[in-house]
């Protein structure tokens, strides 16, 4: 945010105002929370997939989970659409809502209300069986409320392309995405901190072998790291030190306007390694797609022909 | 997260294109509440414990209307610690009459990768005495067996939760990542009898010295 003024400096609250309403509400097109609707639609539909197999198993009516189960387990402010489907047949026909909500924010068609129903479902589903949720489920809930918020069916999507074809005017830029926008971001910086405090709580993180305690507590663990961890102290001290680097590096660097480009490049490729090396590669993918919210509006700018606007 | 610049002022920020001041301070507000939130869950959901006060302040103000959007979370994510409690956890159900594994059930099954895999450990994992409160630690080994009494062709089973074991990286050894270890951290005995589940404590198998009899030849007495 810079400054043309060359008048005496402002007072620090004036600027702080100014830095707060720059960030929050400055209006931005659509394209950058486009590219993260649809990485976060494919996220979705690879964790709600997950459920298949199970589904009745879970949380059918003679399900691990029943619901005397969960109303035992969950807390009182806890609720689920997913509570009212008793039968199997209903169960699977709120499942498959949540496939077409999801597909539908995939190549945002009615994306304001596709959002809604797969952020809605999504945390049913999750209420549902608290006991079942990985981390790369809560990503999912923080990406999805913020679509909520955004207009991402502003760009690359069929929405755009129908009011092309409609010569409605192009959607212009808006407040809803900066806000959108800059939650995602700061979810993301907040998140990383909240990795690193955990990890400086543990000793390992601090002798460097947390690298090899990431490996070796897998049920499929990956025989060639392993070996080449145990293979030489260094390379697991760098492996566990270059994770926590990374995210302080990258809680903070988002907030550098010179280091974002470089931040969020590097986050797309470590949040998925990190994920990869314990044992959860979405929950990496996750944080790359949150990561996304920092990216220059620049990388952004080309139109892919299918669902362009005008 | 660039600001875009158009038709800016002199101090940098576009004025004719903000909303109005009533809208921003409304949001402001509700970013305020929100962040705070998303602070206090942070402090809160740990590991470490929280303190009393942000506790409070958290479970009266904010878990009201942040767990019904699965906003409580604070992100203390068991695969950031590399602790002995991150270790993958399966569960496996068996005729109590067993003692073989032909006639268990595994659950994930073994080989078994992917999210939904993931799930069926993060399940498991609950079934470890100490995860949940007393009141409700019954719950899931004794759902699991009901659902289960089918499969296993019995009504009375045994419920193992097992840990992989974690390996020194000096004892490492290529066999040890090809078929990793488990131990029992919690086993449990349900049986169905008049209909009725009912979940019966099991004494853990200790590692004790062996009893040694004397034989007759050695001089025993009966």
């Amino acid at each position: 945010m810079s400054s043309l003024s060359t008048s005496e400096p402002r007072p620090l609250s004036e600027q702080l105002g100014r830095a707060w309403n720059a960030f929050w509400f400055v209006p931005t097109n659509a394209r950058g929370l486009a590219v993260i609707r649809i990485a976060t639609a494919a996220l979705g539909l690879l964790l709600w997939a997950s459920y298949a197999n199970d589904l009745q198993q879970w949380f059918g009516p003679e399900g691990v989970v029943s619901p005397s189960v969960i109303d035992s387990w969950r807390s009182s402010y806890g609720i689920s659409l997913f509570d009212s489907a008793t039968t199997a047949a209903s169960l699977w026909a709120l499942y498959a809502v949540g496939f077409v909500a999801f597909a539908a924010l995939l190549v945002g068609i009615g994306t304001p209300f596709a959002a809604i129903a797969a952020a809605v479902l999504w945390v049913s589903l999750l209420h549902r069986g608290p006991m079942l949720v990985q981390p790369a489920d809560d990503l999912l809930v923080i990406l999805l409320w913020c679509l909520v918020i955004g207009r991402s069916g502003d760009a690359i999507s069929l929405d755009a392309r129908l009011r092309a074809i409609r010569k409605l005017p192009e959607a212009g830029p808006s407040v809803r995405n900066r806000l959108a926008l800059s939650l995602l971001g700061v979810h993301a910086s907040g998140i990383a901190v909240a990795a690193v405090l955990s990890q400086l709580k543990g000793d390992v993180w601090w002798d460097g072998t947390a690298a090899w305690w990431l490996v070796s507590g897998r049920d499929q663990a990956a025989g060639t790291l392993m070996a080449a961890l145990a293979e030489s102290d260094y390379l697991t001290n760098f492996v566990t030190h270059a994770i926590t680097l990374f995210e302080i590096v990258f809680a903070a660097g988002v907030w550098v306007a010179g280091l974002r480009g470089f931040v969020v490049t590097m986050g797309l490729f470590g949040w998925p390694l990190i994920g990869l090396l314990s044992g959860d590669l979405l929950w990496g993918c996750g944080m790359a797609t949150l990561g996304l919210a920092w990216a220059p509006p620049a990388w952004f700018a080309g139109r892919p022909a299918l669902f362009a606007g005008r | 997260m660039s600001v875009e610049q158009p038709g800016k002022t002199d101090s940098g920020v576009p004025s004719a294109s903000l909303p109005s001041e009533g809208f921003r301070g409304f949001v402001s507000i509700a970013l305020t509440l929100y962040l705070l939130g998303f602070t206090l869950t942070v402090a809160c959901n740990s590991s470490s414990g929280s303190s009393t006060l942000l506790r409070t302040v958290k479970s009266k103000l904010f878990s009201p209307w942040m767990v019904p959007l699965w906003l409580d979370i604070g992100f203390d994510e068991r695969l950031t610690y590399g602790q002995i409690d991150d270790a993958d956890y399966l569960i496996m159900v068996e005729p109590w009459e067993s003692s073989g594994e032909d006639m268990s059930i595994r659950l994930p099954a073994k080989g078994a990768s992917g999210v939904a895999a993931a799930r069926w450990r993060q399940l498991a994992s609950w079934l470890e005495p100490g995860m949940v409160p007393e009141d409700v630690a019954g719950l899931l080994p004794s759902a699991m067996a009901e659902n289960l009494f089918d499969d296993v062709g019995a009504e009375d089973v045994r419920v193992r939760t097992m840990r992989v074991v974690l390996t020194d990286r000096e004892e490492f050894s290529a066999e040890d990542a090809a078929e990793p270890q488990y131990a029992p951290v919690a086993v449990a005995r349900v049986r169905r009898v008049a209909g009725s589940v009912q979940l019966l404590p099991v004494e853990q198998e200790r590692d004790v010295a062996p009893v040694v009899t004397p034989s007759a030849e050695q001089g025993a007495t009966p």
